[in-house]
């Protein structure tokens, strides 16, 4: 292994970033409306300049007010799923551990899908109502989470089998429970419910929300690229780790707290977007290696480009209508593992 | 644009996800062969068990009609006994004065509120066979659109004939109706209010004749935008309430690009009374602020129209869904002096319920269809 220097994770990462904007702009022309490269430029120069109230045309507030907005979600989004992803897979050292292996994201559905029943029938304030929904979702997912943790001890210690055995019992119990409540409910009420497990990025978020999720990803993040040779450590087994000085159970507990915060903040206005936390962090493994230290920012990286690419893609397709971008990042997903699984028995 | 079911799907286009519906399909195949045991023992609906022996020609005690799907059902004749799995259906049958017949009805079936009180088998999706064979039922009404065919086939398979509704228009609503009445030996009373229905359209076609078609959106559901599309009945009641959706789609219940929708710029946006969140005009000042939403000049000028549930039921009662979704589009169309056909209400007042009366069965319509009257425009 080549010894790693900060030039070597910037140039990496700047390269990646160079991608995303590419990515970024052919997303920003795609879509509903046609929109010219100049325009697109002389807006976004605009709205940084702070002119953004002499916009008239509809187009340039069609891309700013909803697919801009969008497109930064899904980098939000694929970001937080990739570096929740890649620290569960260091966690449990387990190859197929993704962000929802542990069942965060049935309970993310089922605080959803009771937050959507409870809500009107406690006649709250409008902006309240609006914030339901994800606050729902958000709290599901951590009580899962901690749910797991507990259920997942073994003689005050994590166990990483337990842990994982934990998580898919759980996920199946709540998915049981979600599917009583679905079955229960009316059609009408069941097409929305439905969009917390497939995955969808059309909502529009209040802007506070925005504040919430942008904050959350990047003290998240921030604390476990702090750990991230000590995640390097732990790769090489609990024993070692404890003996080169690693405070094992401490890191465990923050690094599972922070990557369970950042899948709770992306599937509550998200819903579930499966494969991009287990695929990217392979991807990126192959392309840089296993240093966590320049994996964890290539991940988040990888992360945006494949979300971004898929929601692309699901609202263009079908065009006016929309997929679930669930949907697209599954069927692209499952095949690519199955190829670099075949690759690696190779 | 790509169907995601495939068209002979009888169920409702939920976008529920794959493995609910496989469970689901488990659980009514695990039924269907606790049905095929069942039909070896003796038939649990033999028609000719009727002690009444009023009916002198036997060739007569049976009746071959085709439903609304093509299937060719043997029904019972008289019918006695009704099991509806549908709420539209639930209600036309108390439209039509049929509600001694109905045996039992599903757990959606709330209206009229008397239907409440009637025995439960279960939901429209999923409902329980042996509760609707405990009914004895000799004949089960179904509605395309939201029951299964699943369900269809193991009632098949006890023996009990079901008959299928399909309507797509409002003008399928009536006759749908009417030839339902006729099958249940309501003839006379379905008649009669298919034609009061008939009127009573006829009434708004003309008030709003004058008027420019409204560019609507339907808002099914809010996130993510799910609106009709253009083969449902509610395109077509809103065509009828003098308004046009702006989704060109051929799926039932598209998901819409909000980015479409500020391209297009609707007029007003329709929501039924109980979307969730639920639909009040206070629960609607949040858009204002939603970014995608807020750039809709429909929202910037709070066009909102809120219709009563009836509009999600393919039933008579749609009428008074499509004259208080016409008010609110176009209250100029209302303002001036009632028709000469018109009753002689305030023009902007909403219509009282008439008391429900035995006889004749035009004002058990007006009972039914001024279900929920309201006149609630929001537009300016």
């Amino acid at each position: 292994m080549r010894p790693l220097t900060l030039r070597l994770v910037l140039l990496r990462c700047l390269t990646l970033a160079g991608v995303l904007v590419v990515v970024v702009i052919v997303a920003l022309k795609l879509g509903a409306v046609q929109v010219s490269l100049y325009g697109l430029t002389r807006d976004l120069l605009q709205v940084f300049l702070h002119h953004a109230s002499s916009l008239s045309s509809n187009y340039g507030m069609i891309v700013l007010d909803i697919r801009l907005p969008r497109i930064l979600l899904a980098i939000v989004v694929g970001a937080s799923l990739a570096v929740a992803g890649t620290s569960f897979q260091a966690l449990l050292r387990n190859p197929l551990a993704d962000p929802y292996v542990l069942g965060v994201s049935s309970g993310a559905a089922l605080g959803a899908i009771v937050a959507l029943i409870a809500e009107p029938r406690l006649a709250l304030p409008a902006s309240v109502a609006a914030l339901f929904t994800p606050l729902g979702a958000f709290l599901g997912a951590l009580a899962t989470i901690a749910a797991v943790y507990f259920l997942g001890r073994r003689e005050g210690q994590i166990d990483s089998g337990t842990l994982l055995l934990a998580g898919i019992i759980t996920a199946s119990f709540l998915s049981a429970v979600i599917m009583f409540l679905m079955t229960t409910l009316t059609g009408r009420d069941l097409r929305g419910t439905a969009f917390w497990l497939m995955g969808d990025l059309s909502s529009s978020l209040q802007p506070s929300l925005r504040w919430v999720l942008g904050v959350g990803f990047v003290i998240a993040s921030a604390t476990i690229y702090a750990s991230a040779a000590d995640l390097n450590l732990l790769l090489s087994g609990e024993k070692e780790a404890m003996h080169l000085g690693v405070d094992v159970p401490r890191v465990r507990l923050v690094v599972y707290v922070a990557a369970s915060v950042l899948t709770g903040l992306a599937v509550s206005v998200s819903g579930a977007i499966g494969y991009v936390g287990l695929l990217v962090p392979h991807v990126m493994r192959l392309l840089f290696g296993s240093d966590h230290r320049i994996l964890l920012p290539t991940a988040a990286f990888g992360g945006a480009i494949a979300v971004v690419i898929a929601d692309t893609l699901a609202r263009t397709v079908v065009a006016p209508a929309e997929l679930p971008v669930g949907a697209m990042t599954a069927m692209a997903g499952a095949p690519l593992f199955i190829y670099l699984l075949r690759r690696r028995m190779a | 644009m790509p169907q995601l079911r495939s068209v002979a799907d009888p169920r409702e286009p939920s976008r529920a996800p794959y493995l609910v519906k496989l469970a689901a399909n488990a659980a009514v195949l695990a039924l269907t062969f606790a049905a095929v045991a069942n039909a070896q023992a003796p038939q649990p609906q033999t028609p000719t068990a009727d002690p009444t022996p009023e009916v002198v020609n036997p060739r007569l005690m049976f009746r071959e009609v085709v439903d609304e799907t093509g299937r060719t059902v043997r029904i019972a004749q008289p019918v006695r006994r009704i099991v509806s799995l549908a709420p539209n259906i639930t209600e036309t049958l108390y439209a039509l004065g049929l509600q001694d017949l109905l045996a039992g009805d599903t757990d959606y079936c709330d209206y009229p509120a008397a239907a409440k009180l009637k025995p439960k088998v279960g939901g429209a999706i999923n409902p329980s066979l042996e509760s609707i064979v405990n009914l004895h039922p000799d004949l089960v009404l179904v509605t395309k659109s939201l029951n299964r065919l699943e369900t269809v086939r193991s009632l098949d398979h006890l023996g009990i004939p079901s008959y299928a509704t399909d309507p797509h228009t409002v003008q399928d609503i009536i006759s749908s109706m009417e030839r339902l009445a006729e099958m249940l030996g309501a003839q006379q009373t379905g008649a009669t209010l298919g034609q009061e229905m008939e009127r009573q359209l006829a009434q708004i076609e003309q008030r709003i004749a004058p008027m420019p078609t409204a560019r609507v959106l339907f808002v099914v559901w809010r996130e993510p935008l799910i609106s009709v599309g253009t083969g449902t009945f509610i395109a077509d009641a809103l065509r009828v309430a003098g308004a046009k959706s702006i989704v060109d789609s051929t799926q039932s219940w598209p998901q819409v690009n909000l980015e479409e929708v500020v391209r297009q710029q609707p007029d007003f946006l329709v929501f039924a009374e109980s979307h969730p969140p639920s639909s009040t005009p206070e629960s609607l000042d949040v858009l204002a602020d939603l970014p995608g939403w807020r750039i809709l000049t429909a929202v910037q000028n709070r066009r909102y129209a809120i219709v009563s549930d009836a509009v999600d039921r393919p039933s008579p009662s749609i009428v008074s869904a499509i004259e208080n979704l016409a008010r609110q589009l176009h209250p100029e169309a209302f303002e001036e002096k009632p028709l000469p056909a018109a009753k002689p209400d305030s023009p902007t007042a909403p219509e009282n319920p008439a008391p429900p009366a035995s006889s004749p069965s035009a004002s058990r319509l007006l009972a039914c269809a001024a279900a929920k009257p309201q006149d609630r425009a929001c537009a300016l």
